[in-house]
């Protein structure tokens, strides 16, 4: 969370929004924290291959069972969130940031910049997520690299557009005013008076973006056009069990729960952030 | 209409980045073209001659500099010649309506099917606030928009294909083998609309003039259905159009998790084959249809809502 944020609720003190915000902290901080002990626990590897105990049902040994290949699937799902809920995270950060310093710059440059800047966030805009991605990762060889790259090309216009509608309406704050009379650089009031006062919206979108990220990066795994099977992406995953599902649905079951899971709670936790956020203005 | 004819100089544009943006993806991919086209035109050829590349090169004017090179394509598309696939050698438009029926049925299926449960939820969770079935509207939409298609469609081909047996699985051809891919876009659509939907209804509920239809004692029933739910259907023809553009994307996922015919599996089979020509076309006719439908969508708002249209007056 941003020093903003923090400022803000340390004037407020148990606002609802300060109070979100430990509970969110708590929560990951505790989910961080599960994550390292089952990983600590675990006496599997995600590559460990068992072929003596393959497609078991869940189990006292496993307790989400095993693969087609004896893999423990359980230690597959908690590596694979590395992969899944990390590269989303990767991409949806590439795209806040990119997005942001477009937004703002056509915001703060004149009104040609401006436009010229967003009839190129439009055309951006115009491919839609997974055509671009399939097209780009199919062309230049599906792989990890290439997902990010082709992910983070059209992840940022969302953000430009927020980042500058916003970026104008602050720009015209009386404190910016008194801001640029006072002799503070261009740079310097985008940092400490306009990019503050954007960057609660743009969180709240950055979740959205992780989340629809995190949809978007295991289902191109799944059709094969993001990370490659021995990884254990939960979209990868599902590929790999696709075609043992009739015998053994087990191997299919938890990977999607993980990502409807994982997206529902940054779903819901966006959702709040942005009711808190529309409350405290 | 004037809003329309305003928008067109940065439509215009827009298109010309879409062009731009596709001919670049194309133009630095890898592999070479030449090659491929010599492939795709004497298939049973393994190695070709430099001079016959050399020619190919100088039809496909290959040798020229990038922004030559994007004259040339361009001009072709405005001409309406896309070029012929690789793979088949006919011509790309050929092929691509020749699968655009079956995307179109899929989507238009799962749109109709997924504004009808998503106008009853929508409605119920309305006219009874706060209630079990208003929270029940809404945690089905989050759980909606959570949920990954790709899976829902696997859990499906278990449940209703492998287990009771009751539809096929995979393929295309008869409206059985519909049902099962257009439930799974039909989900999205029910999640994303009942949840806009919902919002706003309540909105409308909330607005003046419903309390003075009350005062004049105009019954809920007859407030809801003529005036609210009318009252709501102009954000909501927008969204509507919204989402049938994301609708032509989640085809793609659902079309090869269902191994069905059309554009989505036609833009992976061509991305894998190395067919350029396809896919460019295929980009291009995603961007574009999304382009298009957006501000059709924008005009058909600016058109219904009145305070948009004195906005319009006023500048």
């Amino acid at each position: 969370m941003s020093e903003v944020l923090l400022q803000k609720s340390a004037k407020l003190p148990g606002s609802p929004l300060s109070r979100f915000k430990r509970r969110t902290g708590l929560v990951l901080a505790v989910l961080a924290l599960g994550l390292c002990i089952g990983l600590w626990l675990t006496p599997y590897q995600p590559a460990q291959a068992n072929f003596l105990n393959r497609l078991a049902p869940p189990e006292p040994a496993h307790w989400f069972g095993t693969d087609h290949l004896g893999r423990d699937i359980g230690t597959r799902l908690l590596y694979g969130s590395f992969w899944s809920l990390g590269l989303a995270l990767v991409v949806s950060l590439a795209g806040l940031i990119a997005g942001t310093l477009v937004g703002l710059l056509a915001a703060r440059s004149g009104p040609f910049p401006d436009a010229l800047l967003m009839r190129v966030t439009d055309s951006f805009f115009a491919f839609p997520e997974l055509i671009a991605a399939v097209a780009f990762a199919g062309l230049f060889g599906p792989s990890t690299v290439n997902l990010v790259i082709a992910l983070s090309l059209v992840s940022w216009m969302k953000f430009a557009r927020l980042a500058r509608s916003l970026g104008l309406t602050i720009g015209e704050r009386d404190f910016v005013i008194q801001a640029r009379l006072n002799g503070l650089t261009g740079g310097l009031i985008l940092w400490r008076h306009i990019l503050p006062n954007v960057l609660p919206s743009l969180l709240v979108l950055w979740t959205s973006s992780w989340s629809r990220t995190i949809l978007a990066v295991s289902g191109l795994s799944f059709l094969g056009f993001g990370v490659q099977p021995p990884a254990a992406e939960w979209g990868a995953m599902l590929l790999d069990g696709k075609p043992y599902m009739q015998t053994a649905p087990h191997i299919m079951i938890f990977p999607g729960l993980a990502v409807l899971v994982s997206v529902l709670a940054i779903n819901l936790a966006g959702d709040r952030l942005r009711d808190l956020l529309t409350q405290t203005r | 209409m004037k809003y329309f004819l305003s928008r067109l100089p940065g439509l215009a544009f827009v298109l010309l980045g879409i062009s731009l943006i596709t001919f670049t993806l194309s133009y630095f991919s890898p592999g070479d073209r030449a090659e491929a086209i010599a492939h795709a035109r004497y298939p049973e050829e393994i190695a070709f001659p430099p001079e016959l590349l050399q020619a190919i090169r100088a039809e496909f004017h290959l040798e020229e500099p990038f922004w030559l090179q994007y004259l040339y394509w361009f001009g072709n598309v405005l001409r309406g010649d896309f070029g012929l696939s690789y793979a088949s050698q006919t011509p790309v438009w050929d092929i691509f309506i020749g699968n655009l029926g079956e995307t179109v049925t899929l989507s238009l299926t799962s749109l109709g099917l997924g504004l009808a449960v998503a106008f009853l939820l929508a409605s119920l969770a309305v006219r009874h606030p706060g209630t079990w079935l208003d929270r029940a509207a809404v945690m089905l939409s989050s759980i909606g928009a959570a949920m990954p298609s790709y899976w829902l469609g696997l859990l499906l081909i278990l449940g209703f294909a492998v287990h009771l047996g009751w539809f096929p699985s995979y393929g295309t051809g008869t409206p059985a083998h519909l049902v099962l891919p257009a439930l799974t876009l039909a989900f999205w659509v029910m999640a994303s609309q009942t949840r806009l939907l919902r919002s706003f209804m309540l909105e409308a509920a909330n607005q003046p003039f419903v309390e003075t239809l009350r005062l004049r004692g105009i019954s809920e029933r007859e407030i809801f259905f003529r005036h609210v739910l009318r009252h709501a259907m102009v954000p909501a023809m927008t969204m509507i159009a919204i989402d049938f553009a994301s609708l032509l994307e989640g085809a793609i996922i659902v079309e090869l998790t269902f191994a069905r015919s059309g554009l989505g599996s036609l833009l992976a089979g061509s991305v894998l084959s190395r067919d350029l020509p396809m896919v460019m076309f295929l980009v291009m006719f995603f961007a574009v249809a999304y382009v298009v439908i957006n501000s059709l969508a924008e005009a058909l708002q600016a058109a219904s809502d009145p305070a948009t249209r004195t906005q319009e007056q006023r500048v």
